[in-house]
Parts: C-alpha cells; structure tokens; sequence
C-alpha cells in the first residue's frame, strides 16, 4: 500500500484514525506493519503490501 | 466475496446497438494483460465482460480525478480498467488472494499508482464519511443477505453516486438459480426502489439486459453467442418485456 491511503483508512469498527506502527518499506509501498484505532485500540496488520481492515470477528481462525 | 461460479451481468442497449471504439480498446487491452480473466471470459463470456465495463464507464463517465470505492473488486477486473481512464481507485474485497491478482494486474498495466486494494468488510467500511465520489458494487448484491445495511453503509462514504446492479426476480435465471453454489438473492424492480428510498438515494437510470440467462453465454463460443445476443436484444427493445430481464444495472444519486 501506498503511506497516502492511510490518510483516508478508518477503524472499521467506530470509524476513528489509524496510526502505523512497525512499519517496513519497499521504495515508496509499505510491505507490512500493523494500522492501530486510536480510539479502541484494535490493530489491523498489512500482510503482503495489503492492509487488512476486516473487523476482528471476520478475519481468519476466528470462530464464525 | 465471488464464488467461481457467480452470475455474470451485464447492460444496457446503446452500448451495444453502438459500441464505443473506446470500449473495444481498453477490452483488448485488458484481453492481452488479463490472464487470469481470461479464463473466466472467456468464449460467450467475452460478450459479457465487455458490456459489463461498458455499463461502468457509462455510469460513472467522466472518470478524470474521480475517487471511486469498488466494493467487492475481485481480481480488480473494473478497478484496473477505473484507473487506467484516470479515476483514483481503492478496491475492496474479502479475499486476500483475490486481491494479489488484482494487484499483479495493476503493476502489468501501469496503473498502481492510483489504485489501492484492501481487505474490508462491505458492512463496516474502514473509511470516513462522504470520502468518494462514487462506489460501484457489482455482482454485489446477489450475495448480500441484508442489502439495506449494505447500501446503507455505501451511501455513508459515497459523496455522489453509487452504481450497483442487481439479478432480478421472475427472470429466466430463476429457473437455473439452483445451480450456483449459494443462492442468488433476486430482486424485483419496486423492492430495490423501496431500497433506494430507505436510504436517501435518488434514481438517475436503470438499464435491463440479457433475457437469456448468463450460463449459456459463458458456454458458448462467440461464434454461437452473437447471434443469439442479437435476437435477445431484439426482445429486450420491447417495453414490454423489461420485467423479464435478468440483469438491471442501478445508477442512483445520493440525495
């Protein structure tokens, strides 16, 4: 992902910003890290340049 | 969010009693560049690929500087083609392999720069208020389970415009409906209007198309589906036969 889409990403859960954390480049795209709520303190992973804003009961090994 | 057998859709008339020179451009560009696509589209499916983005940059027209969401992108078939004529894009989708092709194809085509994808739930969008110009949900809502929450929640970071389209009720695809892997949600014309007027959205236009159900598209060669798609469109023209459409694309308003 490109560091400009984290101006406009948002805790899915209560819409609050994010901030970057353990942030780690290629060029200009970040390859991982962790996007934390500033509000709740969720934290939501880059995995593969991909950012993963599923709210935690949709993401994988959680229980359906 | 597609399983590998969803319903394919498609639009309207004037695209296809006249297609646009642009349109064949950018579909034989997506042809040589989509691999993966092209195992889906391919033989009848062609048809629908290329009326299905036509329906898009119709709707969506001028697409310059727009900020489009698309809501479930998949393999990034519509985000990659948004990009390329200008638009900024962010695609969104559940699945995160569905998500890598759709970035490998906007490295292939030059268009990364204005194109994100992210993992996201249609219901609980991870951005704020009003911040697109457009979101576009295709295939979408035949999936949808509760698909006022979802319009809903487009509507609340969509500035303008959202564009949808949906399978309809007492179609010709109900008789095959069985067949997918999960059942299609249909819709009749007066239930999505009651759905656009529970979430504030106003009509701008609808357009029906294909009587003859998708599955026989993607099954047959061009050579088969070209005439075939003439008679239909043929049918199609008749007022009258509008409530037999399979496919309606939706392209509303934000009030």
């Amino acid at each position: 992902m490109n560091e400009s889409l984290l101006e406009i990403l948002r805790c899915p859960l209560d819409k609050a910003e994010l901030t970057l954390e353990d942030a780690e480049y290629d060029g200009d795209e970040i390859v991982s890290g962790t996007l934390v709520c500033t509000e709740c303190g969720e934290r939501y992973p880059i995995e593969d340049g991909i950012p993963n804003l599923l709210p935690p009961d949709m993401r994988e090994g959680t229980p359906a | 969010m597609r399983p590998d057998l969803s319903p394919v859709s498609l639009y309207s008339r004037g695209g296809v009693v006249s297609p646009s020179v642009k349109g064949q451009e950018w579909y034989q560009a997506d042809d040589v560049a989509e691999e993966y696509d092209d195992k889906r589209f391919s033989r009848g499916g062609q048809l629908i690929d290329r009326r299905e983005k036509t329906a898009v940059l119709e709707a969506l027209a001028p697409l310059d500087d727009r900020r489009v969401l698309e809501i479930a992108c998949g393999t990034g078939r519509f985000t990659t083609m948004m990009a390329d004529r200008g638009a900024d894009v962010v695609g969104l989708d559940i699945s995160s392999a569905m998500l890598q092709q759709g970035r490998a194809k906007a490295v292939q085509m030059d268009v990364a720069d204005r194109l994100e994808f992210l993992r996201g739930d249609a219901g609980r969008l991870p951005f704020p208020d009003d911040h697109f110009d457009t979101v576009v949900a295709m295939r979408f809502f035949h999936l949808a389970d509760d698909p006022e929450s979802f319009l809903r929640e487009m509507r609340r970071v969509s500035r303008e415009q959202i564009v949808f389209d949906t399978f309809n009720r007492f179609s010709a695809r109900s008789v095959y409906n069985w067949a997918l892997p999960m059942g299609s949600r249909l819709y009749s014309k007066s239930e999505v209007a009651v759905l656009l007027a529970k979430t504030d959205l106003t009509l701008r236009g609808v357009e029906d198309d294909f009587i003859v159900p998708y599955g026989l598209y993607r099954s047959m060669p061009n050579v088969l589906a070209e005439p075939i798609r003439t008679v239909d469109r043929a049918v199609g023209s008749l007022s009258a036969a509008d409530h037999l459409a399979s496919v309606s694309y939706w392209n509303t308003k934000v009030r």
